[in-house]
């Protein structure tokens, strides 16, 4: 153990040494490293809270069907019968025209005074038929409604399928758009710490030069500056997790009080243990790649 | 400790900088390379440690073929001796003791008998009191101390300088060829490079002289 800790520990003191004597080299890799990373964080937080919102909405699937005013008792017995024997529902909720002006009422709030003044509650009864997420997909939607809409004493049909099949779309070329944009904010990242490393290198020649003369190996000189890679990607993680999860709380709470009526706002969630040590992970392995890429400059004379 | 045959040198010229030179170097000697500038010492010097190769011949320091190892051993052997250069080649913003004790930690000496041995060896070159200073605020003199200094921490059985008494003046370059002298007592192989002949008079040892690449003459003290 002693024989390892004294091979070790002049590693460390080097690579503290190379980074309390080099520290505008060392902000500029952190400062780019930690720029990349927060893109890839704000990306993958925007696109994780997206997607979720979405699976909620998606597991909360419902189409609204409106009555008409003059359906009798038993049309209406029948309708309820037909909707509840649907595979696709699971729930079924009646709202009565004069359910429906009070909801109407509580939403406009301050603003339902001229309601008093209508002569007649213009608002139809409808039910609200909740779909099963696991079998009905958005496109089984417009078929559902294509079957009720043909049902007497059917008025109009709510669902919002259009927006919600573009929304996957859209989440889906977000995704595989993520997926390039990552590799290629990597690639540049690494490239641009490889020759921020390599500069560093060439700055320190003549020091790489004294330890080859003094018979240092090639591994003693190069660890140190993997060490320091090392800390650069720690750093600018944590520096990145930090100002990310900084912005979030501050968007959250600007949602919130500039977006009341919009749930989701609560819905926001900034991310786990796991996703965190994920992006730790990340940032050290881009310092450790600049690293790499630049360490064969590191030769024996 | 040190055998050299046949050894040829051109850096891809047709001038030879060293043509089919063949020496050898007993353990415990002091022995001076000398010759013109341009004769080659300093190419000589730079083989003895494989700082570059030869393009034929053999060189074989402490027993390691210096044509046929690999690149770990010839760090290995390098630990085990010690060079000084003209321009001392310390690091500058590394204190004089972290200069010394360099040495000491790629050998992979524990730690808690570092700071005792770089005391000590600075001690022989009387600069135990600068530990904390970094080169740029030492004489030249002391700078080649240090230098010194970090040459012998690991105890060599070989040192090898190059004109370690070039850049400094009569009175110092005195001091410095004392401490060689105190050195090679105490069983070192010194091998020095220098062309400067009032060095070779006042200090007489064994000389190589070399003209043109080629060894015209063994001299040997009176």
């Amino acid at each position: 153990m002693a024989k390892i800790q004294d091979h070790i520990f002049p590693l460390f003191k080097l690579t503290g040494n190379n980074i309390r004597r080099h520290p505008v080299i060392n902000l500029i890799s952190i400062s780019i490293i930690t720029i990349s990373m927060l893109l890839l964080i704000l990306y993958f937080l925007g696109y994780s809270n997206a997607a979720r919102i979405v699976s909620s909405w998606r597991a909360d699937l419902r189409i609204v069907v409106y009555l008409q005013d003059d359906i009798d008792a038993e049309r209406l017995a029948t309708l309820k019968s037909f909707c509840r024997e649907l595979d696709e529902v699971i729930r079924l909720d009646y709202v009565s025209k004069d359910q429906a002006l009070k909801n109407f009422k509580v939403t406009l709030g301050d603003d339902a005074d001229f309601l008093a003044d209508l002569p007649e509650n213009p608002l139809p009864a409808s039910f609200e038929l909740f779909l099963d997420s696991a079998v009905v997909d958005v496109n089984d939607i417009e078929r559902l409604a294509r079957q009720l809409q043909r049902q007497v004493g059917v008025g109009e049909i709510a669902y919002g399928s259009s927006w919600l099949r573009q929304l996957f779309s859209l989440l889906k070329t977000v995704k595989y758009f993520g997926v390039l944009f990552a590799s290629f904010l990597s690639a540049v990242t690494v490239f641009i710490v490889a020759s921020t490393i390599r500069l560093s290198l060439f700055a320190r020649r003549e020091t790489i030069r004294v330890l080859h003369l003094v018979g240092a190996t090639r591994s003693f000189i190069a660890l140190p500056y993997l060490f320091e890679g090392v800390f650069q990607g720690a750093v600018a993680s944590i520096l990145a997790l930090g100002l990310a999860y900084a912005g979030f709380i501050h968007f959250k709470e600007w949602l919130q009080i500039q977006a009341p009526q919009w749930p989701f706002a609560l819905q926001l969630k900034f991310f786990t243990i796991l996703p965190l040590l994920l992006f730790l992970l990340m940032g050290t392995f881009l310092g450790i790649a600049g690293f790499l890429l630049s360490s064969r400059w590191i030769r024996q004379d | 400790m040190i055998r050299v045959t046949h050894l040829n040198k051109s850096y891809n010229h047709p001038d030879m900088i060293l043509k089919d030179l063949s020496f050898e170097i007993n353990k415990g000697e002091f022995v001076y390379l000398s010759g013109p500038s341009g004769a080659g010492k300093t190419t000589l010097f730079r083989l003895l440690f494989a700082d570059i190769k030869p393009d034929s011949g053999q060189i074989v320091v402490d027993g390691l073929d210096l044509m046929r190892a690999k690149v770990t051993r010839i760090a290995r052997l390098r630990r085990r001796m010690g060079i000084v250069f003209q321009d001392y080649k310390l690091i500058p913003n590394y204190t004089v003791f972290d200069n010394v004790a360099l040495a000491l930690e790629i050998s992979g000496t524990p730690r808690k008998f570092i700071q005792k041995t770089v005391w000590k060896a600075l001690k022989v070159v009387g600069v135990e009191r600068q530990l904390d200073r970094l080169p740029p605020q030492l004489s030249g003199g002391e700078q080649q101390r240090v230098a010194i200094a970090r040459a012998l921490v690991n105890d060599p059985q070989l040192i090898l300088a190059d004109e370690p008494t070039g850049n400094l003046d009569y009175e110092i370059a005195n001091e410095i060829m004392h401490i060689f002298d105190y050195i090679n007592s105490q069983g070192t192989t010194i091998v020095m490079v220098t062309h400067n002949r009032a060095l070779l008079q006042r200090f007489k040892r064994k000389v190589f002289y070399l003209d043109k690449g080629v060894l015209q003459a063994y001299v040997w003290p009176d």
